[in-house]
């Protein structure tokens, strides 16, 4: 594939690595143009498809189950009570 | 310096009570969370949310009415974080960020570019094995990990919060997450995976 059509190419000339292109597709930082790119990447990149499949679970998991908690009710009455008193 | 480089706005009092309950307020649970996973004490995080929007209500003027409210509100709790609890706690930064630099650097992440973990492993951590490794990392690895994959943060407002180059964001979060897949690897193994 010629690398002058990789559209991840960097305005410094730098080919990125694997890792780097795969990085922005996780987090939703990549163009169309490269998503595309990285979707017909990965059919040939053993080491990238199988990272994309552990990488993107991972980031639902941490998702699902570090964040949904409440904060405690006494603290929204608190802040409010304390800003009313100052204003 | 947070509320420094902003143009000053002009509010009404009524004005500034409605910025505070409808675009400050209704981030509350998303910066107890963030405060939590900081401090990872429950009571260190009620003062560091109330701080954070006492602070917020006193220099609203520095924010602008319909910008990034959620953004604006970690850039103040992560640098009260700073200023007040670390200092209080004495808990130095333990990352080594010439290290991580290199690390990234290198040509060895490509082929090192994810440690050995299993799609399967993951999916069988139904209890808090992913939360205590997050809370686990270093505070400025950890932090990133929940701008990022938490908090749904780009790079860009990240690199604001944080006060880092874009680059420096990207080459911190893949440090974070392998140094968070290493740790999910050792579960991984206790729970008979190999
Ligand atoms: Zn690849």
């Amino acid at each position: 594939m010629a690398t002058s059509s990789n559209p991840f190419i960097l305005a410094d000339g730098k080919k990125p690595s694997c890792m780097e292109m795969l990085q922005s597709i996780l987090d939703g930082e990549a163009t169309p143009e490269q998503k595309e790119y990285f979707k017909k990447h990965m059919d040939h990149c053993m080491p990238c498809y199988k990272s994309y499949n552990v990488d993107m679970t991972l980031k639902e998991l941490l998702k699902t189950k570090c964040c949904g908690g409440a904060a405690p009710e006494d603290l929204v009455a608190q802040i409010k009570a304390k800003i009313n008193t100052t204003a | 310096m947070e509320f420094e480089d902003a143009p000053r706005q002009h509010y009404t009092e009524k004005e500034k009570q409605e910025i505070f309950n409808n675009e400050f307020m209704p981030h509350i649970n998303s910066m107890y969370n963030f405060g939590y996973r900081l401090t990872l004490e429950r009571d260190d995080a009620k003062d560091l949310v109330q701080d954070t929007y006492l602070k917020a209500y006193r220099f609203i003027e520095s924010f602008q009415k319909g910008t990034n409210a959620k953004a604006w509100l970690f850039r103040i709790l992560k640098n009260s974080f700073i200023n007040d609890y670390r200092k209080k706690s004495k808990e130095p930064s333990k990352v080594d960020y010439q290290e991580v630099e290199t690390y990234y650097n290198s040509d060895e992440v490509d082929r090192q570019i994810t440690p050995d973990l299993r799609v399967e492993s993951l999916k069988d951590m139904i209890g808090d094995e992913i939360s205590n490794a997050l809370n686990s990392l270093d505070v400025d690895f950890r932090t990133v990990i929940i701008l990022c994959d938490l908090e749904g943060f780009k790079y860009e407002e990240m690199a604001k919060i944080l006060d880092i180059p874009i680059g420096t964001v990207r080459s911190r979060l893949h440090r974070a997450r392998n140094l968070l897949k290493e740790k999910l690897k050792s579960y991984a193994q206790s729970m008979g995976y190999k």
